[in-house]
């Protein structure tokens, strides 16, 4: 089902790429957190998407009692956090000398029990934030939801907020000093448990707020919403190097638009796939990822 | 007059017959994981590929099988194409195995986990999308079963449980003196030290892209034994949750054993057929959704408690260090 490359006008490209952009920036938002927790714990988190799925049903949940929703995005982004620290500590602190592949499989048993206790509580298959829908803006000649400009925004600030904090906070500094060189900076007198807590804290916080933004950008979503969304996030964070905050929003920022033309030109019944592809790609010519160098 | 055999008896053949088609899948995934340190986590897509390929090669053309979704039937015919059907499962997932590897094998294992991970999902959303090939949502249900027609009653199955355990017997024996030649000391070398193994000047991506592509072809084999043993195939038969379920089988059983591997999957099959029985209590998928949490907990619960399994040995624990 080959769509005619000739038949697409410039108001559907415009929106394409926009589109492409906003729904990038939630994948870097995403990506972050993960590429974060891996440069410090150096595991693969599987659970990671869960964090996505937990922050957007808590903030309905939050919503529900007449809440904002930005109050309580923010309040289920504090929760997440919390949760993601405690999930750290009841998990995978014990095991955290057996090395990295006993906690990635740890990590896939923690998404199943996180996913499915949750499938028993909220057992509908579609929520949705009580959002009035708005006219659309309409912007050289597209049409745009203003709640997905917002989402951009968030998305923006938020990497930002990532970029002050790893570049300008002492915590930052010790987080890249631990991810370059665990022995050096254990050496160095870092406290590295509360390093490594912190960055759980940090990462599932952020999981959180990307999971919010994806329930907002694309409603109705179930329980497997940030499960589904896993593989894309990986190939974003793979395709920016694994383990670099910078790499992983500009890998994001490729997945997003690969997604948005791949449904425009080649076939709208695959999505996520077109990010698959180009990791692959990317992988073949450079494994390291686009974003060499250290955290 | 047909041959019957009581209802109990016809239900534990089927769940063994099951148990069976998984524990070669897991005997798959024990080669790349168990001996070579490999992390598939898209076992499930070589599984998928096997049964797909048996059901293309062996299913009626579509202008005799009716109204049908698929457009390509080949249509061998059974007693003998049987065995052909099985050899090109196998083929097939292996020479997926074969390009994946080639692609990924020498990146870094936790690459390789997200490569094959993606690969998994790539191939769900093919038999999901490409109904031609398919049949996406409608199945292919005219997958034929070897002898299904001619074999009165209750002998079929019967006979199909020896088949299954035939083509188990023979894999379980052929990886047995594959991991314990020079190649199968080799793979675990590379497991526990890959640079110690490239310093003896051994091509360590050529080994692992052989084990992969072995490995793979089990469990295309796995897939086709699957196909002829149901008669139909549908995309929810592959979704990820598979690879999940031949990983916690292999867990459980005891990574690098092939015995582990099979009483893994019997011990797991047992255990879900009993929670078969717990009642919903009136909450819409609670025993399902239940089992998840509990094969989550059986993940946490070996890796901290004994992650050796039942039948591995203390001394092979795979961290996926270096140094360890």
């Amino acid at each position: 089902m080959l769509i005619d490359v000739l038949s697409v006008d410039a108001s559907q490209l415009l929106r394409a790429l926009v589109i492409g952009l906003i729904q990038g920036s939630i994948f870097a938002v995403g990506a972050i957190g993960l590429t974060l927790s891996y440069g410090v714990t150096k595991f693969i988190n599987f659970a990671y998407g869960e964090f996505l799925t937990y922050g957007a049903f808590l903030a309905v949940f939050i919503v529900s009692f007449g809440t904002g929703v930005p109050i309580a995005g923010l309040i289920a982004i504090i929760g997440i956090a919390a949760l993601g620290v405690g999930i750290s500590k009841l998990f995978f602190e014990p095991i955290e000398d057996e090395g990295p592949f006993p906690l990635l499989i740890t990590s896939v048993g923690v998404a199943f029990i996180l996913r499915y206790s949750l499938a028993i509580l909220a057992p509908e298959t579609g929520y949705r934030f009580p959002i009035p829908a708005l006219r659309s803006w309409e912007i050289m000649g597209i049409y745009l939801s203003p709640i997905k400009i917002v989402i951009m925004i968030v998305a923006i600030l938020a990497m930002l907020g990532t970029h002050a904090v790893l570049q300008y906070t002492m915590l930052g500094k010790k987080m890249r000093a631990y991810s370059g060189n665990k022995e050096l900076s254990m050496i160095s007198g870092i406290d590295t448990e509360a390093v490594i807590q912190r960055t759980w804290l940090l990462s599932a916080g952020i999981g959180g707020l990307a999971g919010i933004l994806l329930a907002l950008f694309s409603p109705p979503f179930g329980i497997n919403m940030g499960f589904n969304f896993l593989l894309t996030i990986f190939a974003a964070t793979i395709l920016g190097g694994i383990g670099k905050p910078y790499g992983a929003m500009v890998g994001a920022l490729i997945i997003g638009l690969a997604l948005s033309f791949g449904t425009l030109f080649i076939s709208p019944n695959y999505t996520q796939e077109y990010g698959f592809i180009i990791l692959v790609v990317v992988l073949l010519i450079k494994p390291d990822g686009i974003m060499g160098g250290e955290m | 007059m047909a041959f019957e055999l009581p209802g109990l008896a016809v239900y534990l053949i089927s769940v063994a017959t099951f148990a069976l088609i998984y524990g070669l899948l897991v005997l798959g995934l024990n080669l790349h994981f168990g001996y070579t340190g490999l992390l598939n986590f898209g076992h499930v897509a070589f599984f998928a590929i096997g049964a797909y390929t048996a059901a293309i090669v062996t299913s009626p053309p579509p202008a005799q099988a009716g109204a049908v979704a698929y457009t390509i039937g080949l249509g061998i015919s059974m007693p003998f194409g049987f065995l052909i059907s099985l050899g090109l499962a196998a083929t097939a997932a292996g020479t997926v195995a074969f390009i994946v590897g080639l692609t990924s094998i020498r990146l870094d294992t936790h690459y390789l986990a997200i490569v094959t991970f993606a690969l998994a999902e790539l191939i769900a959303a093919v038999i999901e999308n490409e109904q031609w090939l398919t049949g996406g949502f409608n199945g292919m249900n005219q997958v034929p079963r070897p002898g299904y027609t001619t074999l009165p009653g209750d002998i079929w199955p019967l006979m199909y449980l020896g088949i299954v355990s035939l083509g188990v017997l023979g894999v379980y024996l052929f990886l047995d003196r594959l991991v314990s030649s020079p190649f199968g000391r080799l793979l675990r070398g590379i497991r526990d030290r890959e640079s110690g193994a490239q310093m003896l000047g051994k091509n360590t991506s050529l080994v692992k892209l052989k084990s992969f592509v072995i490995g793979g072809a089990i469990a295309g084999l796995a897939g086709g034994l699957y196909a002829h043993f149901t008669g139909s195939l549908y995309p929810e038969q592959f979704i990820t949750h598979i690879t999940f379920l031949a990983w916690i089988m292999m867990l459980l059983g005891g990574a690098v054993s092939n015995v582990g591997a099979i009483a893994g999957a019997f011990l797991f099959i047992g255990v879900r057929e009993l929670l078969r029985f717990m009642p919903n209590a009136g909450i819409t998928n609670l025993s399902t959704n239940l089992q998840w949490v509990l094969i989550g907990i059986m993940f946490v619960a070996v890796m901290r408690y004994r992650p050796q399994g039942l039948f591995g040995n203390q001394d092979e624990i795979i961290s996926g260090e270096e140094d360890s």
